[in-house]
């Protein structure tokens, strides 16, 4: 962070919930007023606040999306990123099926590796298109997952985490890879 | 606005289900204060001092929006500044329809409370 600039994720989650027509104007309001409260008190103080602000306009902001039907691009976006990166797990499950049957111990390491590059390669995929539809994509990765456990598709046997890791990784590395590599513009 | 003129306006808004919320008049009532126009944060601004109520900038926004869609404000963009990092304000303007609203649910507020104050004392 740097001096005198606010909390860079409370920035990144109010960009990706605010419909796109008061985006700019209410994180420039944000950002006015933290630059006014961190000279005037403190710049911990003023990322108290800009934080509170952030977290109690998310539900509003939310609600406001779902009227607004700003959700259907998001969603369709990331339903379309979603295809892309079912095919291209296919695609490797059936290159790793040429050298490794599901029963081995090579199956079960590279299935979550695999699993995680699809995962955040999607991200930044849906990240460069809208920011918004990174939340829905990390959701439907989510919904899947637990669709899948609950089916007991797999037939290996493999401890509770292996399978949770896959329901809680999936969908935070579909939000926060984009972050990380840098693909999102920075917000403030 | 006559007798009549209010009838019909609340008759008409009714079937549309688009009384004034209790967020929509305050911002309605501090956009008027603020000369009519403004931005998002000083709106919070004279509601947080005015009121003591701590609301949001996002509930700000949303509720701007919907007054925006129902035509009782209007909204334009200002220049970018580089204390807001590079953004440029969206100014909110009090708008003819907006002023009637107000006028109305006023109306409404003072034909609900007429005749109170002497029950109020008795409770």
């Amino acid at each position: 962070m740097r001096r005198n600039s606010p909390p860079a994720f409370a920035c990144w989650l109010l960009a990706s919930v605010v419909p796109a027509p008061y985006r700019e104007a209410m994180l420039g309001d944000l950002i006015e007023e933290y630059t006014l409260r961190a000279e005037s008190a403190s710049p911990v103080a003023a990322s108290r606040w800009f934080w509170s602000q952030a977290c109690r306009s998310v539900p509003s902001m939310v609600w406001s999306s779902l009227r607004s039907r700003d959700w259907l691009i998001s969603m369709s976006i990331a339903m379309g990123v979603y295809i892309i990166m079912g095919t291209l797990k296919f695609a490797a499950d059936l290159t790793i099926s040429k050298f490794a049957t599901p029963q081995q111990t090579t199956y079960v390491i590279l299935a979550p590796i695999v699993f995680l590059a699809t995962t955040s390669i999607g991200g930044c995929v849906a990240a460069r298109i809208r920011r918004g539809a990174t939340i829905f994509l990390a959701l439907i990765v989510m919904i899947t997952v637990a669709v899948l456990i609950a089916a007991k598709v797999c037939t290996i046997p493999v401890p509770w985490w292996y399978q949770f890791g896959f329901l809680t990784l999936g969908p935070l590395s579909v939000l926060l890879t984009p972050a990380v590599f840098g693909v999102l513009k920075p917000t403030c | 606005m006559t007798f009549s003129a209010y009838l019909f306006y609340i008759a008409k808004q009714m079937k549309r289900g688009e009384l004034l919320g209790s967020l929509e008049h305050i911002i309605l009532l501090a956009l008027a204060r603020l000369d009519g126009s403004a931005h998002g944060m000083i709106v919070r601004r004279e509601i947080e001092e005015r009121t003591g109520r701590d609301i949001s900038i996002g509930a700000v926004y949303a509720t701007l929006e919907r007054l925006e869609a129902k035509g009782y404000i209007s909204s334009f963009t200002g220049e970018p500044t580089p204390e807001r990092g590079g953004r440029a304000k969206r100014l909110f303007r009090f708008e003819a329809a907006g002023k009637q609203a107000l006028q109305v649910s006023e109306q409404t507020i003072r034909n609900m409370t007429a005749g109170l104050k002497s029950r109020w004392e008795r409770i």
